[in-house]
């Protein structure tokens, strides 16, 4: 079943890596570059940043010297505490102007990234647009640039600073070594420690992030399996499938606990050896290092100022494994936001657009072949003459193509064989939004945006004012409720306007349309069951909004068929029949069965179809 | 740590697990303290020329010691502790869902289902972060805290208290910086929620805003969200850069205090009897070093305590909710034949006072067909939901072949009816799974799915697929039109082969012509078995032995079609307004 078709789902969520690493890297530096000035402040103070604390743990041992030496002089102290203080208030400064620099840059970067992304989606065809589910386009602009900022303002700035400062602190400690004894003996025994860091570092990451991503998938898997039965309880209940429903729940469960417990058991083991090999550092650096002070080689606060460096080496190893992870989502989110401004299925006016200026309403269908998809034809050679001023009714069957065909008239797809003319010239001549403008469009569905009664009449167009909309109100009778609402036009709508009555939301409908002033109509009647007063508000709306101007309709009511110059009959994307109510009848074809069995088993003759 | 009702009993089932974990911690924060001791005991021997080789390699084995303690109890009280609030978690995520299960239709009507979802992952999770993390923090906040402070003061009584000002300043400044960082931080979610809701309704309304022309005034009301999710962020970007500038300056002070003081006392307590040495300045600023680990818990556990408190009292309101729908102590199991009697059945759903049906009487013979027909809102399917005993009802309200529907089994009144409801509701799997809904899979099973989905005329349909009956549907798997999911449904009730079967609006997306085939199946597999149809469409129900008229909740007439089209305003109204559409749908 398909009610005004739409062509198959395809989802770009399922797109694997295919972009190469480098190629997302460069294009994401594009990005930077108007901010490259920033950058490169940001890096200055980075290094700067991370000298000042280099100072501090040979401080700290100088401290110590200090206090080792039989002569204690307190003005040695005050001075170097003096000295040390500021190299915090210093690199406080410092750390604060970079961070906010490389934010301020990186936040810039995401706003201009989302823009060019809302941007581009914006400019798409609809028919591209529903291809894709929402919520992946939304996770395109929210949460994907989200993710991407982390790039400029962690990745880039934390892996340079993390590696710099463990280069650092390991220059220090060697250097200090070699000044001090002339060989780096205990700088090597004590940061032999690094690479099996490393190593049992790399291999856990590993592990983990399988482990991560069996937990996600148990995660989703609980969370889809709750989510279904929590809104199908009563077929659970009606069906007497709690037992087994239980069972199959735990079942699921139990697989998340299992692979829960795997996590655990992988970081009570990962924990503790990190701290493993950290203390081994520091009793290699007690044991050596005080058996050197004891052979005179080493001062005592020497080792307390490798101390001092060790403590501070192993923050930026552990954080640069961070980091790689949030580089690694980081890319991917890249690479979709890429794949999504690759594509490029807007559709266009011609460079020699013609602006319609003086509308007619003479609309014409000259061998008209479309299809959502290759070969599936939903419209096959579809032929008509639409009067200026004229109204037209479409019916037959759902699937028949009625809807598609009000689709066109505003390209919202393009066909692919035939014209469509509207005042003579075809469609695709003209300057999409000016031929967009002529038509006031109601689908059956009435969408309604968060906000008020109003900002969904005037859709946020500053340039149409209260009385336009008042009128237009009034004119479709939707002020019959507006009126009784408390705030009346600042009335709120919540999501997707709910609060509203299906009857209201057709008024609605009618008047957002009405206050945009068009020259056509456009319209797929809704088949929603309406209370009986809504329903002859609204039909005597419609027949007002019929005088505007040529009106294409798809109609589901008698009394609107009624009221048309002209009936065109579908079946399975073809025109069958079409004239006005009389000639049909005399037709003696589809049209007239219709009525006929409608004569037959109706008690009298059916009061609707008399007066036409 | 939260405790309240329900957790408290967890806590009780899981104590050996708890138990070791404590003491591990305790024994791992001790093992902590101790090897600062040994640090200061080399330090000063070599400072003072007092160790020698034995010395130093005695001392760095006991460190080792010292440190195997910790790497094992560490490893000990994470498989413990962080186990047991694993298990708590399970248990509740088990024991939440059963309690849902139980819950009547009531309940979830008027439950969002986002909150219902909510429970589940955010409020279970903070939970266990409090029982398990939670734990670990309150222990190291109180004992490790606690042992530090003590080791500081036996070090040095006057440099501790001269320390705790600025200690005490960081831990109180801490306090208020973090809960000014969380008010930045939901700001910046909300504006970043807003962002998400904007780009939502504007795709999902793409077509309002293509029609209208509106993409420009929508990129720039799109800028607005831009620009506030940018600001909120450099917003809590730089709170958070002042707040690490600042405990850096802090801890900056206090290190300055401690080596001005320090020095001051090296100094004037040197040749007494109870010097501060050199080696106590290092073991000193090593114990430092370690409290602000407990500083940071602190303000940690308050928050977190803070969240699953909120989050418990939110999952206990969910299992004391009351089990309204249950068999009473009376109820016997009798044969159920099929004849269905409302005896002036007047019914609101709870927490309502509009009354969905007034006065509502009606009989069904055995074996009858019925269609009862009426508006949205009329009370058709509040008819279904009593008859499926989704409600309570007074005594001899509803009488199934003479016998209460109260004192009858729910699970004997549900087994015997089949009920295929509007939206055809299947579950994410198989099509076999969903057609032999709780019955054992086996190759007959198979064969009666098949026969079944033949005569609901979905077997050409499920043919159509590549796996065919074992096609799975739903999310993950084939997405199914509406009609061909009703279909999928009716023949989920009839393989029950039920002595009442229920369509409620059961056909509504199907095309007439298919209708047509599946009601025509019906009444040959039906014949002698009552079958109730609700429909919205007349061509549904006008061959029915009988049809029950019903509108504002009242039943306003009943006959056969002829009888009612003459008899009737309302259903002839009905007829005439619908004939058009689906006279055209079935050319």
């Amino acid at each position: 079943m398909m009610r005004g078709g739409g062509g198959n789902r395809v989802s770009p969520e399922d797109n694997i890596r295919n972009m190469k690493d480098r190629v997302i890297l460069k294009r994401l530096l594009e990005f930077a570059v108007p901010y490259k000035w920033q950058f490169v402040l940001t890096f200055t103070l980075m290094f700067l940043g991370i000298g000042l604390q280099l100072v501090q743990p040979f401080l700290f041992g100088q401290a110590f010297a200090i206090f080792e030496d039989a002569a204690f002089e307190p003005q040695r102290l005050i001075n170097l505490l003096v000295i040390y203080a500021a190299t915090t208030v210093l690199s406080g400064f410092v750390i604060y102007n970079q961070q906010m620099i490389i934010q301020r840059a990186g936040q810039s970067i995401i706003y201009d990234i989302r823009e060019k992304t809302f941007n581009h989606l914006e400019d798409q065809s609809i028919n591209y647009l529903n291809q894709v589910p929402t919520g992946v386009l939304v996770t395109r602009i929210t949460n994907d640039t989200q993710t991407l900022s982390e790039m400029y303002t962690s990745v880039l700035v934390n892996m340079t600073r993390d590696i710099v400062t463990i280069l650092g602190i390991i220059a220090a400690i060697v250097g200090i070594n070699y000044i001090n004894t002339g060989n780096i003996n205990l700088a090597l025994v004590v940061l032999s420690t690094i690479p099996v860091l490393l190593l049992f570092t790399y291999f856990f990451q590993k592990v983990n992030r399988k482990i991560y991503r069996q937990i996600r998938f148990h995660i989703s898997r609980v969370n889809a399996y709750l989510s279904e039965h929590l809104s199908g309880m009563k077929i659970v209940q009606i069906f007497n499938q709690q037992r087994n429903k239980y069972k199959t729940f735990v079942d699921i469960s139990n697989d998340l606990q299992k692979a829960d417990m795997k996590q655990l058991l992988a970081f009570a083991i990962y924990r503790p050896t990190i701290y493993m090999i950290r203390i081994a550092s520091f009793i290699l650096l007690f044991l050596v290092g005080g058996l050197e002070v004891l052979s005179g080689a080493l001062a005592v606060s020497l080792v307390i100022t490798y101390y001092t460096y060790l403590e501070r080496l192993f923050e930026p190893i552990q954080g640069f494994a961070e980091q790689l992870n949030v580089l690694q989502s980081a890319l991917v989110a890249s690479e979709r936001i890429f794949d999504i401004l690759g594509k490029d299925e807007r559709i266009t006016s011609p460079a020699d657009a013609v602006t319609v200026t003086d509308f007619k309403g003479e609309i014409v269908f000259e061998n008209v072949w479309f299809a959502y998809e290759k070969e599936d034809w939903i419209l096959q050679d579809v032929s008509f003459h639409v009067k200026p001023g004229e109204s037209v009714a479409f019916v037959g069957a759902t699937g028949a193509g009625k809807t598609t065909i009000l689709k066109l008239i505003t390209r919202e797809y393009d066909i692919q064989k035939g014209r469509i003319l509207v005042d003579g010239i075809d469609i695709r001549r003209y300057d999409l939004p000016s031929l967009r403008r002529q038509f006031g469009v109601m689908l059956q569905d009435v969408f309604l945006f968060t906000g008020t009664i109003a900002t969904n009449i005037r859709l946020r167009d500053e340039s149409i004012d209260q009385s336009t909309m008042e009128q237009a109100c009034e004119y479709v009778n939707a002020t019959h409720f507006i009126d009784r609402l408390p705030d009346k036009y600042e009335e709120n709508v919540v999501e997707r306007g709910v609060n509203y009555s299906q009857g209201q939301r057709q008024l609605l409908s009618f008047a957002r349309t009405l206050t945009h002033q068009p020259n056509a109509i456009i319209l797929d009647e809704a088949t929603a069951n309406i209370d009986t007063e809504t329903e002859q508000i609204i039909q005597e709306s419609l027949k007002k909004i019929m005088t505007i101007g040529t009106t294409l309709i798809v109609a589901h009511r008698l009394s609107t068929i009624q009221h048309v110059d002209q009936i065109i009959v579908m079946h399975k994307g073809k025109i069958v029949e079409k004239g006005n109510h009389q000639a049909l009848l005399k037709e003696r074809g589809m049209y007239y069965n219709l009525y006929q069995i409608q004569f037959k088993e109706g008690p009298a003759k059916p009061l609707a179809l008399e007066g036409a | 740590m939260v405790f309240g009702q329900t957790i408290n009993e967890y806590y009780k089932k899981y104590w050996p697990y708890f138990l070791t974990g404590v003491l591990f911690l305790i024994i791992v924060d001790y093992a902590q303290l101790e090897i600062p001791v040994f640090f200061r005991v080399i330090i000063d021997g070599l400072n003072a020329g007092t160790i020698d080789r034995e010395g130093i390699i005695s001392n760095v084995w006991n460190i080792t010691i010292a440190a195997a303690v910790i790497i094992g109890g560490r490893f000990l009280w994470r498989i413990s502790l962080l186990q047991a609030a694993r298990k708590i978690n399970y248990d509740m995520r088990n024991q939440l869902y059963q309690h849902h299960q139980a819950l009547d239709v009531g309940y979830y009507n008027r439950s969002k289902s986002g909150e219902l979802m909510a429970l589940y992952t955010n409020d279970l999770e903070a939970i266990r972060r409090s029982v398990g993390f939670g734990l670990v923090l309150v222990v190291d906040a109180v004992f490790l805290g606690a042992l530090v402070f003590y080791r500081m003061f036996s070090l040095s009584v006057s440099l501790t208290f001269v320390v705790l000002i600025p200690i005490s300043i960081t831990g109180i400044l801490g306090f208020v910086l973090s809960k000014m960082i969380r008010a930045r931080f939901s700001e910046r979610q909300k504006a970043f929620a807003e962002l998400s809701d904007f780009v939502n309704e504007n795709m999902s309304g793409i077509q309002v805003v293509k029609s209208f022309v509106k993409e420009s005034i929508e990129k720039i009301e799109f800028l607005k969200y831009n620009q506030l999710n940018k600001d909120k962020t450099i917003g809590f970007v730089r709170l958070a850069a002042v707040v690490e500038v600042l405990l850096r300056s802090l801890i900056t002070i206090i290190a300055i205090v401690i080596f001005g003081y320090g020095g001051f006392l090296l100094q004037s307590t040197a040749g007494t009897a109870n010097p501060f040495t050199y080696g106590n300045l290092f073991e000193y600023v090593v114990y430092f070093n370690l409290l602000v680990w407990p500083i940071i818990a602190l303000t940690q556990v308050i928050q977190l305590g803070a969240t699953a408190k909120a989050s418990l009292i939110r999952i206990n309101a969910v299992l004391s909710e009351p089990i309204r729908v249950v068999d009473a102590s009376d109820v016997s199991s009798k044969p159920i034949l099929g004849g269905i009697t409302f005896n002036d059945v007047t019914f609101a759903y709870p927490d309502s006072d509009i009354p969905q049906l007034s006065n509502v009487s009606f009989t069904i013979n055995p074996g009858e067909t019925v269609g009862i027909v009426g508006r949205t809102g009329s009370g058709k399917s509040t008819v279904v939901d009593l008859l499926l005993r989704l409600f309570n009802l007074e005594e001899n309200k509803i009488l199934l072949d003479g016998n209460d529907i109260m004192k009858l089994p729910i699970g004997d009144v549900r087994q015997a009816i089949g009920y295929v409801p509007q939206d055809g509701f299947l579950f994410s799997a198989t099509i076999t799974e969903n057609i032999a809904l709780g019955i054992e899979i086996d190759e007959t099973t198979k064969a009666k799915a098949e026969e079944y989905a033949k005569l609901s005329s979905v077997y050409e349909n499920i043919a159509e697929f590549e796996q065919g009956f074992e096609t799975l549907i739903g999310e993950r798997g084939v997405r199914l039109s509406g009609g061909q999911k009703q279909r999928l449904a009716i023949a989920r009730a009839l393989i029950k082969e039920p002595t009442i079967l229920i369509l409620d609006d059961s056909v509504s997306a199907v095309d007439t012509k298919t209708e047509e085939e599946i009601l025509g199946n019906l009444r040959k597999l039906r014949q002698n078995k009552t079958t109730l149809i609700i429909a919205h469409r007349i061509s549904t129900i006008k061959d029915a032995d009988r049809i029950i008229v019903v509108d504002e909740g009242r039943v306003i007439a009943v006959g056969t079609h002829d009888e009612l089209q003459a008899s009737s305003a309302i259903y002839h109204d009905f007829v005439t307004r619908q004939q058009l559409e689906t006279e055209l749908e079935a050319s």
